[in-house]
């Protein structure tokens, strides 16, 4: 038997959609590549402060062996996220509510609205020596502030999305007769839950950010503590070792923050597909 | 029960906008019957007046004159009675097709399971049976525009509203769909008030056509259609009928 070979024929297209797919699966590779090739490079010049990939592998397992503050280094991240969790937790939940409330009332928009632009144009780190001087350095204080800075933006979106509801889905609702507070839970709410997310998943990176400042200026756990820590004891490992966890970390969150929105929204989620 | 009894009146219906600090006349002087369970389709030019008047008569929009009777009782504002499908489909994306479909009956406080009996009788009537759980992104427009008509009809209304319901569809779909809206309507009769912009559409549905004028809107002819169904688009009466219609519609700007 004479073999044959055999000849995938393909479209001009195809090949350029296979070449494509391709390119984007490789893209990220390069780009972590690069980085790592970028570090090994700053961190082996001479007379050089950056700490080499080697350093942070070292820092690491010192790290397991001597914990800082008797506290390891995830007691510390676990830390930080408690307070990120508990501020969220409650920013979410007054949050959704109040833009709700200035997003479907429009009375209500228009005496609270401005007292709160006005309010929200304060960065939360404002308030932190105001914090301080009143509730000191315990955990109150860090928590309050990062509520603060997880607040705005859930209910920035929330009350934008309830307010800008299709008039059409509200003629629906006035076809068949909906009472007003159907008009709110049926269709008001749900229609503005992917602006609600977009404020949640703003607020979340937003509290991640703000609670490792605020540590940053007093405190004696979480990841914000270990840069400092790191600062004062002229640890450079340390601290690029506490970054790269913050920003792993805050990868994480955004993952966890889009699967919610997936099984909260699944609707949102099939349009893709 | 007698076909020619009126089920709803409209008297001298009129209705202006102030846009830009000037008036905007979008029907003046509408007066109009509709006969209990007949299909009546408002055809006519243009953008303005057609959908108006099918707002108001849905509560959606307050004439500025005249008033609306229903069964010789004024209506103001949205009445149970009157069911509406939209132009623009105005599915609910975060609700699954029955969702969508028991909207009315949840609005009424129905128990789920009386309204998930009754929606999917309609459910089946359009043909959707096994898109229950779809969410309305993941159908075709004519099937979209079927959870429209089952959504409609599941609210039991007398009077249903259909405000150019197919003109997104293409036009083998449209075909399609104008057949599923009279074979459902012979099985269920209501009256139906159909507007649209299409004279062969007006044509194959219509008992009776009501032409309005281009902006603002007055009715300019009552036409009787008297042929039998299915209509047969090129019979030589239907041609007659659409050119004598045709001649007489205003031209849209």
């Amino acid at each position: 038997m004479r073999k044959t070979k055999i000849e995938v024929v393909q479209s001009e297209y195809e090949r350029k959609e296979q070449l494509r797919r391709r390119i984007y699966a490789v893209l990220p590779i390069i780009s972590v590549a690069l980085l790592l090739l970028l570090w090994f490079l700053a961190s082996s010049a001479k007379d050089s402060n950056f700490p080499s990939p080697k350093d942070i592998v070292d820092r690491f397992i010192l790290f397991l062996h001597k914990p800082i503050k008797d506290m390891s280094l995830l007691g510390h991240i676990w830390a930080s996220l408690k307070r990120v969790f508990i501020a969220l937790g409650v920013a979410w939940f007054l949050g959704i509510s109040f833009g709700v409330f200035i997003g479907w009332n429009k009375k209500a928009n228009a005496l609270l609205g401005p007292m709160f632009t006005a309010f929200r144009s304060v960065p939360p780190l404002a308030w932190v020596p105001l914090m301080t001087m009143w509730f000191g350095t315990g955990e109150f204080p860090k928590v309050l502030i990062v509520f603060i800075g997880a607040l705005m933006p859930v209910v920035v979106n929330t009350q934008a999305g309830i307010a800008n509801v299709q008039k059409l889905y509200l003629d629906v609702g006035t076809i068949f007769n909906a009472k007003s507070r159907q008009m709110l839970f049926e269709i008001a709410i749900p229609s503005s839950l992917d602006a609600i997310f977009a404020g949640i998943r703003t607020s979340t990176s937003a509290g991640w950010m703000v609670v490792l400042a605020a540590e940053m200026l007093g405190g004696k756990s979480g990841v914000g503590f270990l840069i400092t820590r790191g600062m004062d004891s002229g640890d450079y490992s340390l601290c690029l070792l506490s970054m790269i966890c913050i920003g792993l970390v805050g990868a994480l969150l955004a993952v966890i923050t889009q699967v919610l929105e997936r099984i909260i929204c699944p609707w949102t989620a099939k349009k893709s597909s | 029960m007698d076909s020619k009894k009126i089920k709803l009146k409209l008297k001298n219906i009129s209705l202006s906008y102030i846009v830009k600090d000037k008036v905007f006349d979008a029907a003046v002087g509408v007066s109009m019957e509709v006969r209990d369970s007949e299909f009546l389709v408002i055809l006519g030019p243009g953008r303005c007046g057609k959908s108006v008047l099918l707002n108001m008569i849905a509560g959606l929009e307050k004439p500025v004159e005249g008033h609306i009777r229903l069964d010789n009782e004024e209506i103001r504002g949205s009445d149970e009675r009157i069911g509406m499908v939209f132009q623009k489909l105005a599915l609910m994306p975060w609700k699954t097709v029955m969702e969508n479909v028991e909207f009315g009956l949840k609005m009424k406080g129905l128990k789920k399971r009386d309204r998930r009996e009754i929606a999917q009788k309609y459910i089946d009537l359009v043909g959707l049976q096994g898109f229950e759980k779809s969410y309305p992104n993941q159908l075709s427009g004519g099937m979209k525009q079927r959870v429209g008509i089952a959504r409609a009809y599941t609210n039991n209304p007398e009077i249903l509203l259909m405000d150019e319901p197919f003109g997104q569809l293409d036009a083998q779909t449209r075909y399609a769909m104008q057949d599923e809206v009279l074979r459902v309507w012979e099985a269920e009769k209501r009256t139906i008030i159909f507007v649209t912009n299409n004279i062969e559409e007006a044509l194959y549905l219509a008992d009776r056509i009501v032409l309005l004028t281009n902006c603002p809107a007055r009715v300019k002819e009552i036409y009787d259609i008297n042929l039998p169904r299915p209509r047969n688009t090129i019979d030589q009466e239907f041609l007659r009928l659409r050119k004598l219609i045709s001649e007489n519609t205003d031209l849209a700007l």
